[in-house]
């Protein structure tokens, strides 16, 4: 068996200790784990790829410092999070929400990217990214990390009564969108492909 | 109004993942909202799940190199860093100066009072001396003898009494008492 499959049968708190001996390909297997689900955790529609980026390397490089204060006991996926979290913050109360030009839909493009466009806009995260900032994460954590409650509010410092009512405020206005979301395309379809859905959150991507 | 309390329930029920109230139920069956509701947080989990696979897929790999790239330098400085941070730092404000800073005081405390005990205070004791003779000036001693004359009277009368009341015994009992 080869180092890489053995890295990857390891548990994340078990990488964790590994790195906290000294191992720093354990880490990286840590970053392959987790960078694709904290860039989506941490992208938000008031974010610039360029800040989740920087959000992102920051994050890492905090717990990569600070492996040794890791209580392999704990999730360490929470704990992660909880930085990630807390770094997100610090972000915006610098930045004071900045918001990221949005990307103007080409009038000529090519009819296979529009495909491709429009299965994306399908996917319900798309959509989950025009709620508020709260709400997504809390989302995020709940059903992409499936992560319990007690642990979202860990995260989010929240108690967790403050967390069930976000996701249900994330679920009630999910539908309200869904809604919306149907009607237009149904609209759409009625009119011209170019009307269907703003185009303005899939140039984000 | 009922309608948002019976999605709260729907909402709590699928946290929980609990049995809809009997009431909410029967609600459901009226309500077209709030069925779409119901329906709606059912479906959620999959979907998402679904959809997470889905969207991770486009996630742009070039910033894991960034990362990657960085951590050789923290790994070196955290080496540094515990090689020279064996046990408290001696020279650090918390280490250092408070105690040094204690022990300041408590120097200038002690110093001060061996000064106070060991001088001489001679300008106080110059007024008390003063002050005793002032007083023998102003109240003689005649008036002091005076003051005092009621309660030497009590006390010869007293010791009279006493020796009379011992001789009386001596002559009645015969007893042969030492003076």
């Amino acid at each position: 068996m080869d180092k890489d499959t053995i890295l990857k049968d390891l548990s994340d708190e078990e990488l964790a200790a590994d790195t906290a001996a000294g191992s720093c390909s354990s880490f990286e297997e840590l970053i392959s784990r987790y960078s694709p689900r904290l860039f989506y955790f941490l992208r938000h529609r008031t974010a610039s790829d360029q800040n989740v980026e920087d959000l992102i390397q920051e994050t890492f490089l905090k717990a990569f410092r600070n492996i040794d204060r890791f209580d392999p006991k704990r999730n360490f996926s929470t704990w992660l999070y909880t930085i990630a979290a807390r770094q997100a913050v610090s972000l915006y109360r610098a930045n004071k929400a900045k918001k990221p030009s949005l990307v103007p839909m080409a009038s000529s493009q090519d009819p296979q990217e529009i495909v491709i466009q429009k299965q994306e806009s399908q996917n319900l995260w798309i959509l989950a990214k025009k709620l508020s900032r709260k709400e997504y994460k809390t989302l995020w954590l709940y059903y992409a990390e499936d992560m319990p409650i007690k642990n979202i509010a860990e995260i989010m410092k929240k108690k967790k009564v403050t967390v069930r009512v976000l996701l249900h405020r994330a679920r009630i206005n999910l539908a309200k969108k869904l809604d919306k979301s149907v009607y237009s395309e149904s609209f759409a379809g009625e009119n011209s492909a170019e009307h269907k859905f703003s185009f303005s959150e899939i140039g984000e991507i | 109004m009922l309608c948002s309390m019976h999605k709260w329930l729907i909402s709590r029920a699928v946290d929980s993942k609990k049995q809809i109230p009997a009431f909410t139920k029967r609600h459901l069956g009226r309500c077209d909202s709030c069925r779409k509701f119901t329906q709606l947080c059912g479906s959620l989990k999959q979907r998402f799940a679904h959809d997470t696979t889905a969207i991770l897929k486009g996630y742009n790999k070039a910033i894991d190199q960034k990362i990657i790239s960085a951590l050789p330098e923290i790994k070196e400085s955290r080496s540094t860093l515990s090689r020279q941070g064996v046990g408290p730092n001696l020279f650090s404000k918390r280490t250092f100066l408070v105690p040094s800073l204690v022990a300041a005081s408590l120097v200038l405390v002690i110093s001060i009072s061996i000064l106070f005990l060991t001088l001489p205070r001679s300008s106080e004791v110059n007024s008390l001396a003063n002050m005793s003779d002032l007083f023998k000036r102003a109240y003689p001693v005649r008036i002091l003898e005076k003051a005092e004359s009621p309660l030497e009277k009590e006390y010869t009368e007293l010791k009279e009494t006493i020796e009379s009341t011992a001789k009386f015994l001596i002559s009645r009992l015969d007893v042969r008492l030492g003076r």
